[in-house]
């Protein structure tokens, strides 16, 4: 039985994707160039970049890892927010690497680094950026799916058929209005969803009670539900990897750092990063929260990644039920528009380089990058419904995307500040970057390496995979006679 | 003081500030879209008059 009434809150969700549609087609006219469609011109300022960059980086996904984290570790599960805020603000601030990327003029990572390593790791590196994203956006359809089925209620059979809807509907405008279509919806979405996270955050404080929130914490996990350090699945190693993985995703995760390529100068990108760092904290603990307060009217149940939303299918009242849908709807629809669009302009920019050997007209371009998102949009329909997901959702995203944040950041970093870094040295922590991930990953599938797959954990592969890109990194430097692409054509 | 006055003290920050900057973002952000639609309508005009002279 769910509050959700189709009248009322169907109609609030139905006025929602008719206006985000129409504002998605509305700029597709101002699409003229490759440029336009991957960084809206370079047009972007500091609140729009806000708002797009905190949409895109909450979506249904996200909603549901973090209240699984809250639900399995309390207020704990909420220490990846802290630290990924805590990187935002000191990058932004400093403009640690994303200044000299900005500056270079790039459109892409890869691109600056054909400028240090060659083209060669400019493919590689696309290519490593590329499998991580897709493997990492895989899980988005069906955990969203999840939610929506559900919160509204709704046969589980229909949960492919409502996600393909949706995919098709954020491929359309993602398509035709590129980076500019992701930018102006992206801002509606961020105020409908904030509206909702917000309000939903605001009903579950007054109806639980911060006293039951904290009481339910310490009776299931004692101290370790407020301390990570404590905390028995926790502990330093899981502090350290996420420290690692959230740094890196702030340095290098390609839909962050397609702001920072966007924004109309270099100091707006670092505006951005500053203006979003606190919403990172939010990002995991209002969700959080949520999980909290399933654990504290639910108890224990056998699917912790359904906890939240079951909890909220009776939790929130008609009318605010539209409301919830359309924000969740509105994260989702933000993150999956980025998501297509950032890793397409990686293909088309890097992968496909080699193809282009002779400089492609502009509508070639577009074509190119409109036939892309449409194929992502096909992989994730196949892939992302039909992927059995093992462990806990955040491990998964985490170990995925470490195939590539650990190479890029190693990579990114030595290009922007160590003269030495060379081609060996990023073709050696490429490699190490992606085999230790995917080796993990399958060893967990296989049924006769999965005990061994849980004795090692994916913290400690985490960290492993960090230090010995940069290790690899420097040894690899180290080792090749000569100097760097850079220092020859100065 | 509540329990655990950390993560009430985060909480109550994250529900002031993400509710303040929600409004804020919304005023500012529907200007931006304005003045960046309105830069790329520019830029196309300068760019289509260029493409005539030559």
């Amino acid at each position: 039985m769910t509050n959700f009434n189709w009248l009322l809150d169907g109609s609030i969700v139905g006025i929602y994707l008719l206006a985000t549609m129409v504002a998605g087609l509305m700029v597709r006219k101002y699409v003229g160039k490759v440029e336009h469609f991957l960084v809206a011109g370079r047009e972007m300022d500091v609140y729009l970049g806000i708002a797009s960059l905190a949409a895109t980086e909450f979506g249904i996904v996200t909603c549901m890892y973090t209240a699984q984290n809250g639900y399995e570790k309390g207020f704990a599960g909420s220490t990846p927010g802290i630290l990924t805020a805590v990187a935002m603000l000191v990058v932004g601030f400093t403009g640690f690497v994303i200044k000299p990327l900005r500056d270079s003029g790039v459109m892409t990572i890869p691109e600056l680094f054909e400028k240090k390593f060659g083209p060669r790791i400019r493919w590689a590196s696309g290519v490593v950026i590329v499998l991580g994203g897709l493997l990492n956006m895989g899980v988005f359809l069906r955990t969203g799916g999840q939610f929506l089925v559900l919160v509204a209620g709704l046969d589980v059979k229909y949960l492919e058929i409502m996600m393909t809807a949706l995919l098709v509907g954020v491929a359309v405008y993602t398509i035709l209005g590129g980076m500019l279509s992701v930018l102006v919806t992206d801002y509606m979405q961020f105020i409908v969803m904030s509206a909702g996270l917000i309000v939903v955050t605001i009903l579950i404080l007054m109806n639980v009670g911060w006293e039951n929130l904290v009481t339910t914490v310490e009776t299931n996990y004692g101290a370790g539900g407020f301390n990570p350090f404590v905390n028995p699945t926790m502990g330093w190693s899981y502090v350290v990897f996420n420290l690692m993985l959230n740094t890196a995703a702030v340095l290098t995760w390609q839909t962050t750092i397609a702001r920072v390529l966007a924004a109309k100068d270099t100091k707006t990108g670092q505006r951005v990063y500053t203006g979003t760092g606190f919403f990172f904290v939010c990002r995991f603990l209002i969700p959080g929260i949520w999980g909290i307060a399933a654990l504290a009217s639910l108890g224990p149940v056998a699917n912790t990644l359904e906890a939240m939303p079951r909890y909220l299918s009776t939790a929130v009242p008609p009318g605010l039920m539209g409301l919830l849908i359309a924000a969740m709807l509105a994260a989702d629809m933000s993150t999956d528009s980025s998501y297509m669009l950032t890793w397409g302009s990686v293909i088309y920019n890097d992968i496909m380089a080699p193809f282009r050997k002779t400089r492609w007209s502009e509508k070639r371009g577009l074509f190119w990058n409109r036939s892309i998102i449409a194929f992502i949009g096909i992989f994730l329909l196949l892939y992302g419904l039909w992927y059995p997901l093992k462990g806990d959702l955040w491990t998964y995203l985490g170990v995925t995307g470490t195939i590539y944040l650990a190479s890029i950041s190693v990579l990114l970093i030595a290009c922007c500040y160590w003269p030495r870094a060379n081609s060996w040295g990023a073709g050696a922590a490429i490699f190490i970057s992606a085999v230790i991930p995917v080796t993990y990953l399958v060893m967990e599938q296989v049924s006769s390496t999965a005990d061994l797959a849980r004795s090692i954990g994916p913290y400690y592969s985490g960290i492993a995979t960090y230090l010995l890109a940069a290790a690899a990194m420097l040894i690899g430097s180290l080792l090749k006679p000569g100097t760097n692409l850079r220092e020859e054509t100065a | 003081m509540p329990k655990h006055w950390f993560w009430w003290a985060m909480t109550t920050a994250c529900v002031v500030w993400y509710s303040t900057i929600t409004v804020y973002v919304a005023i500012k952000g529907g200007a931006d879209i304005k003045h960046m639609l309105a830069r790329l309508d520019a830029t196309k005009a300068r760019e289509d008059k260029e493409a005539r002279e030559d």
